[in-house]
């Protein structure tokens, strides 16, 4: 998609970006830049900022300072228009559990201004696989298949951008492949994916571009064909061994 | 525009779906504004004082506070599960956020005020027939007042730990125009009293229905954040 709001190629520009909470240094002077299609996976221990990050590209969370462009809209003016470039998948599901599939989908079909919302929900179910269990009610549905549907939900409106924040979280071996595949053939379309997750193998395999979040800073960001799986592996095992180590002092 | 109105209509349609399955909104309110107007029942004598007197504080009374009630269990449908966070990444205006909710916060409550007004013209042995039109339009006036007031308070306190105590502690004492108002309209009603006898009263309350309104439209923004 030709975005004409912004002649550059990028996706996301991130510049000095920071977010305090107090005197707690969330996301401490983050910068990067990822082009359009490409796919970033974002690792790092607990509490490293990864979900700040996220939010505040998602526009949900005001930075402290520094900057941020998505989709060629600054995140804090012209909401509504970048809103309409991302989809987000994060820890809370953001479905009504009293409703059904088919209803979540359709209201926010609705809320997104679609022209069908009914065949775009459908479409979207049997994506996920879903598409039996339209009509039960979201409370009765296990862990993994309220994540499928927010999977759906997230992808309701074909978003260029896509935030996932730890979405393997839960799923079983089949709905995890379902989501990989998925995942996959959005990259192959050119959807360009910032994701979290704490499974190496899993996001290396699929990205572009890996960055290392330690303590509200990006440690390490690279091209994926830069360094090996192992090197990558062991650095990010030293960093979470470390964070336990510091977080031990901090709450001493 | 479209969109906008559009996107009303959705919370609104939503707001119905769920409360058609559950129920819970409806008799939460009914049970407590029917419990309001028993209790003062057993407690006034109607022999000594009429009832036209004391009818109207015991009707608002019973409105006002099961709307309350109204008013935090709607927006803990929102909260549950991080839904407004789903409302805030769609490329919605907050205000039509905002008017989707207080439609459905509006349109509950009044259903509920209609169950209660044959319930209340028994009990207290009113007529209301004969001064129906005049009582449903300064109900009208009232409803919405509360509604839409408390529907941008609840979204204020929606994001405070404490916000069941909070919304009434803001709600109650910014209402009290309306209130004072809608009792003595009502009160001018039962009494037999036309229209035209309280159009003071009347443009009070509008008035502070406009203000509480457009405060909202005003201040939305800044209040609905994740
Ligand atoms: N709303 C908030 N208020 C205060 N502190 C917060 C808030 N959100 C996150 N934090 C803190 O910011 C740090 C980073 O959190 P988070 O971004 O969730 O980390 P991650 O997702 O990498 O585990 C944590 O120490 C967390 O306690
Ligand atoms: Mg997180």
């Amino acid at each position: 998609m030709v975005d004409n709001h912004n002649p550059s190629d990028s996706a996301i520009e991130v510049r000095g970006l920071r977010k305090e909470f107090g005197v707690l240094k969330a996301v401490d002077g983050i910068s990067f830049d990822l082009k359009r299609g490409e796919f970033l996976s974002v690792f790092g221990p607990n509490g490293a900022g990864k979900t700040t990050l996220i939010k505040i590209l998602a526009g949900l969370t005001r930075p402290s300072s520094g900057t941020a462009r998505v989709a060629g809209y600054e995140v804090e003016e012209g909401q509504s228009e970048m809103r309409r470039e991302i989809g987000v998948i994060s820890h809370s599901t953001a479905l009504y559990a009293d409703l059904t599939p088919m209803e979540n989908l359709i209201f926010f079909g609705k809320m997104y201004g679609l022209e069908r919302p009914q065949e775009s929900a459908l479409s979207v179910l049997e994506d996920v696989g879903l598409a039996p269990r339209r009509n039960d009610r979201v409370r009765t549905f296990s862990r993994g298949m309220v994540q499928r549907l927010s999977i759906a939900r997230a992808i309701l409106h074909d978003p260029s951008i896509l935030f996932l924040d730890e979405p393997f979280t839960g799923l079983d071996i089949h709905a995890s492949n379902v989501l990989k595949e998925h995942l996959q053939s959005l990259h192959n379309k050119k959807r360009t994916i910032l994701m979290t997750t704490h499974d190496v193998s899993c996001g290396l395999e699929m990205c572009d571009k890996v960055a290392l979040q330690v303590m509200g800073r990006f440690a390490f960001f690279k091209d994926v064909k830069e360094f090996s799986k192992e090197s990558f592996e062991t650095m990010y095992f030293d960093a979470v061994r470390d964070n336990q180590f510091t977080m031990g002092i901090r709450n001493r | 525009m479209n969109l906008f109105l559009n996107q009303i209509s959705a919370i609104v349609w939503k707001d119905f779906v769920t409360e058609l399955k559950t129920r819970e909104l409806f008799s939460a309110m009914f049970v407590f504004a029917l419990l309001v107007i028993l209790i003062f029942i057993f407690s006034v004598n109607l022999s000594v004082v009429k009832a036209s007197e004391v009818g109207p504080g015991i009707l608002w009374v019973a409105f006002l506070f099961s709307g309350t009630i109204g008013l935090n269990r709607s927006f803990m449908l929102e909260k549950e599960n991080g839904c407004l966070m789903g409302l805030m990444l769609v490329p919605a205006d907050r205000t039509a956020i905002y008017f989707g909710k207080l439609i459905s916060n509006f349109v509950f409550l009044s259903i509920m005020e209609l169950f209660i007004l044959p319930l209340f013209m028994i009990f207290f042995n009113i007529d209301l027939l004969g001064h129906l039109l005049p009582l449903l339009l300064v109900i009208f006036l009232g409803t919405l007042g509360f509604c839409a007031l408390g529907t941008l308070l609840s979204s204020l306190a929606s994001n405070l730990k404490t916000r069941e105590i909070m919304l009434p502690i803001l709600l109650y004492p910014l209402l009290v125009p309306i209130v004072i108002g809608v009792v003595r309209m009502t009160g001018q009603i039962l009494t037999g009293e036309p229209l035209s006898e309280m159009m003071n009263w009347i443009g009070l309350t509008a008035s502070f229905d406009i203000i509480y309104i457009g405060v909202s439209i005003m201040t939305i923004d800044h209040i609905l954040e994740e």
